[in-house]
């Protein structure tokens, strides 16, 4: 469904990388890896469209991003570095505003997917009273709410202990089976069965 | 027509038909400027109300008119940058901004040193003075930003949009500032341009002046360019050849 | 799946809806630039003259230059925090028109910023001395005059959000281009003192805002996606 050709990016002077091409299926897992400033991030971010620095194309099931944008955003989810969470807001209120970005949400959807990430309890308090692993489930619950088709995941692990962990290799695993597609970072080893690995290196 | 466009927009290009033209609008450049600086200082015929100081007026109009050139040129510069992604008129509207604020100041002293002696003060709220000078701020905001912005390709898409809101921010500036000027000072002090009759022996000077001015800024704005053009493309082959040949 | 999508209209009310709610959870974000204007406004008095016929003339002048500095003093915080925590990643990737939600954003600054420098304008006028004829006048100018500041403003936060170090470059940027709202806003007030009709500035202010609300945004939005780069 996503495909990449011939992608090139410099940054200040400086070649992340040339001539990268691959293609994302229905179903598939990707895991992009690579050392520090090998461009993760950045190639991230060029295929949600935040990133317009680079060469070559990409195509959402055949067709230029740019001539579908709001058809592609409909059926993307973007979690980066920063997560996208607001200190004063409490995590239900959080996702109500980030998830209704793309639709309609209740509040007993939100509340479930909250809980189901073991966040009971802290709905209504204030997330900078949170930890950060908590601020990343915060933004990992919209993955149970969003219906999003491509999970484009930055390094989600990091803050995550090991049940976190478990958990979201879990939702990655249910999310592929089920026809969607992940492009996801991290250094952590992935357990999963039919997981392709691009490498930057 | 566009496959002209496309190759305008080539540093390489650029660089070599500047480098053929430059000589012959130097040489333009300077014999208009002579013959405008002689005529003006030693020629034109003292004004009946302003003595010789009518003679600044040969300077302060042609650098006040160019530098209402700026910012259109910065927009129509920036909107080639953020729907072509032509590198070249980048390079152009990161050397205009300073060149238009170097102008524009010139414009202001000039304009200061004629107020003194006609209006008897170094500065008074006049508006075309009012607009020049909030025309000054505007570029330098422009300076500012360029220069705060590390990433080159950000800089130039930033500045690209802060262009084309300052171009129209200076028209509608320059139609307030007009209006609120004429509503405080009713008796508009004296027109700048001379009110004495304007005959031929005034004003052939003065458009030797302008244009000799207008290639003053041709050739300052190719220099610069040609410069930023060989500090970006520095990495690109061409240039390279260029260096080792030189 | 698509028939649960959202529309424009209101992922627009959940953004204004969010923005006031942080404004309403940081108390300072509605007292801080309250706070300010009424200082600054404050200062004229005792920097120029106490005599209450200089101040009455100048009122209005002092009125709109501190509604125009709390004004920019209060915009830095439109879009940085949402840079800094990663939500303006997710208003850049929203199926929707970045055109509303920059909007959004810029009214809920205006409600919580503009808005009560607005209400409480009468009141500073009263301390200035200003003849009570142009109450209304200075008003209405206000009223019409500070979202143009606020839309306005969003351009220079929006182009420098991702700068590391800003200092003044901000009001360097913003403040050259609110000229024409100031000198349309205390215009009016003076010439309506001076006996002329209030309906003409009133026209001039609204063309203004319309003229704003219809490119600023669009500005604002292009400048948002640069600096997200």
């Amino acid at each position: 469904m996503l495909t990449a050709n011939a992608l090139c990016c410099e940054r200040d002077d400086r070649i992340l990388f040339r001539h990268l091409s691959f293609e994302l299926g229905e179903g598939e897992v990707l895991q992009v890896q690579g050392s520090n400033g090998s461009g993760k991030t950045t190639l991230l971010r060029i295929l949600c469209g935040l990133n317009e620095g680079y060469q070559g194309a990409i195509r959402w099931y055949g067709e230029a991003i740019a001539d579908q944008v709001e058809n592609f955003f409909a059926s993307l989810l973007y979690i980066g570095h920063r997560v996208g969470v607001n200190k004063v807001l409490t995590p239900l209120e959080n996702l109500r505003w980030s998830c209704s970005l793309q639709q309609q949400v209740s509040d007993g959807a939100i509340l479930a997917a909250l809980a189901e990430f073991g966040l009971r309890g802290f709905e209504e308090s204030q997330c900078f009273t949170l930890s950060a692993g908590q601020q990343q489930r915060v933004a990992l619950a919209r993955l149970l709410i969003n219906p999003a088709r491509l999970w484009i995941l930055d390094e989600p692990f990091t803050t995550l202990d090991s049940d976190g962990v478990a958990q979201l290799e879990n939702l990655l695993r249910q999310h592929a089976q089920s026809g969607g597609s992940v492009l996801v970072t991290t250094h952590h080893k992935l357990s999963l069965s039919p997981l392709e690995i691009l490498s930057l290196d | 027509m566009w496959q002209w466009f496309f190759k305008l927009g080539s540093p390489k290009w650029f660089y070599e038909l500047s480098g053929k033209w430059l000589p012959w609008l130097v040489a333009a450049m300077s014999l208009l400027l002579v013959i405008g600086i002689t005529w003006a200082l030693l020629f034109v015929p003292p004004d009946y109300q302003q003595g010789n100081t009518i003679r600044i007026m040969y300077i302060h109009v042609p650098f006040a008119s160019i530098s209402l050139a700026f910012f259109p040129l910065m927009a129509v510069a920036g909107t080639i940058t953020l729907v072509w992604r032509m590198k070249l008129a980048d390079m152009v509207a990161k050397t205009a901004a300073p060149l238009g604020a170097w102008f524009t100041a010139l414009a202001l002293i000039s304009g200061s040193i004629w107020g003194s002696d006609i209006w008897g003060t170094w500065w008074i709220w006049d508006g075309r003075l009012t607009s020049m000078l909030l025309q000054f701020f505007l570029l330098v905001g422009v300076i500012s930003l360029r220069s705060a912005l590390e990433d080159t390709d950000a800089a130039a898409k930033a500045c690209a949009v802060l262009s084309i809101v300052g171009c129209i921010n200076v028209f509608v500036i320059k139609y307030s500032v007009d209006w609120w000027n004429t509503l405080h000072q009713p008796s508009s002090p004296i027109g700048m341009a001379g009110d004495s009759a304007n005959g031929p022996e005034i004003w052939v000077p003065l458009v030797i002046m302008i244009v000799a001015v207008y290639l003053f800024f041709a050739v300052s704005l190719i220099l610069s360019t040609r410069n930023e053009i060989l500090q970006r493309e520095r990495r690109s082959k061409w240039v390279q050849e260029l260096l080792a040949s030189a | 799946m698509t028939e649960r999508r959202i529309t424009t209209a209101a992922a627009f009310r959940a953004t204004l809806a969010r923005d006031l709610l942080i404004a309403y959870k940081r108390k300072n974000d509605i007292i801080n630039p309250f706070m300010f204007f009424l200082i600054v406004a404050t200062l004229f008095p005792i920097g120029i003259s106490p005599d209450p016929q200089r101040l009455g003339e100048i009122a209005a002048g002092v009125l709109w230059i501190s509604a125009l500095l709390a004004a920019m003093l209060s915009m830095d915080n439109l879009y940085r925090a949402d840079y800094e925590d990663g939500s303006l990643e997710q208003l850049l990737l929203s199926p929707h028109p970045l055109y509303f939600m920059v909007l959004a954003k810029n009214i809920s600054h205006w409600l919580v910023s503009g808005l009560p420098v607005v209400l409480a304008s009468p009141l500073i006028a009263y301390m200035l001395n200003l003849p009570t004829d142009v109450y209304f006048a200075l008003f209405m100018t206000l009223l019409l005059g500070t979202p143009v500041l606020s839309l306005l403003g969003s351009i220079g936060v929006a182009l420098t959000v991702g700068l590391g170090s800003r200092g003044l470059i901000l009001a360097v940027i913003t403040l050259p281009m609110s000229v024409p709202v100031l000198i349309a806003g205390t215009m009016a007030v003076q010439q309506t003192l001076n006996g002329a009709p209030l309906t003409a500035y009133l026209a001039i202010l609204g063309a203004m805002l319309l003229a704003s609300i219809t490119l600023a945004p669009l500005a604002s939005a292009a400048a948002l996606r640069i600096s997200i780069n």
